[in-house]
């Protein structure tokens, strides 16, 4: 059970990072996050039960708080970029404008 | 058939993780990603974990998701464009949504998550409560903190930009 575990956290980190590396639109980027920080999750609560230690799941209860927070964080910038009028492509915000 | 459902969560999750990443269109990768979210909760579920699996589907497949959806409505482009793009075949939409209550028909078929019963269950997420609000209860009041001042930018964000 282990292995399998290991293996599926494997595939979906690297599905989330290669999304994060090769799509250039901000919400596909934050996607791609979300599904890091649950590959992460799955490791955490699997190493938790595996050791017996409860503080992993806690973390893992602490982890979700701090990704909605960044899922709304990032939404609401994403969204004000939009109503400014800026590109939503990450190849053309190269530059931070004063 | 824990075994099952574990090969059929784990198998779910990279289908829809692999299909995520292949899709251009970004509502078809939100379904893709409320899928995988589902899995996780069962994989949660499995790992002995039913409070971690419920905050799971009512946080990130409920709250994130919703605001998600939100964000690519508000920012995507047309509505006729935007849906034509929806290329997800409806029987693979319906198997990400009907997986997880097979999965959970089968472990509910062998008598519950492979960790033991009610009383390890219960024993477990006292244990983790008195982590959090005890040994940890700095690092939980900040992510409390935080959690309130992304509530509060996103209000404000919004006040200045109709005022």
């Amino acid at each position: 059970m282990t292995g399998a575990i290991w293996g599926i956290t494997g595939l979906l980190f690297a599905s989330g990072l290669v999304m994060l590396i090769l799509r250039r639109e901000l919400l596909a980027m934050l996607l791609g996050l979300e599904l890091m920080i649950n590959a992460v999750n799955i490791s955490l609560v699997h190493a938790a039960g595996l050791f017996g230690d409860p503080e992993g799941l806690a973390a893992v209860l602490l982890i979700i708080a701090v990704a909605a927070a960044e899922a709304v964080v990032g939404l609401s910038l994403i969204l004000r970029m939009h109503q400014a009028g800026g590109p939503l492509d990450a190849r053309v915000l190269r530059e931070l404008r004063g | 058939m824990a075994q099952l459902a574990l090969g059929l969560a784990g198998l779910g999750a990279a289908f829809f993780a692999g299909l995520m990443v292949l899709q251009r269109s970004l509502y078809v990768a939100a379904v893709c990603l409320l899928a995988v979210l589902l899995q996780v909760a069962v994989l949660f579920f499995l790992s002995g974990a039913p409070l971690l699996a419920f905050l799971q589907v009512m946080i990130y497949a409920g709250a994130v998701m919703v605001l998600i959806v939100v964000a690519i409505m508000a920012a995507g482009s047309s509505a006729g464009e935007r849906w034509s793009r929806l290329a997800l075949p409806w029987p693979v939409a319906a198997a990400g949504f009907l997986l997880p209550f097979l999965e959970i028909a089968l472990i509910v078929a062998r008598g519950g998550p492979p960790s033991g019963g009610l009383g390890r269950t219960l024993a477990v997420e006292s244990q983790v409560g008195q982590v959090l609000f005890e040994s940890h209860a700095v690092a939980t009041e900040a992510v409390g903190l935080l959690l309130f001042l992304a509530g509060l930018s996103l209000v404000s964000g919004k006040k200045r930009s109709a005022g």
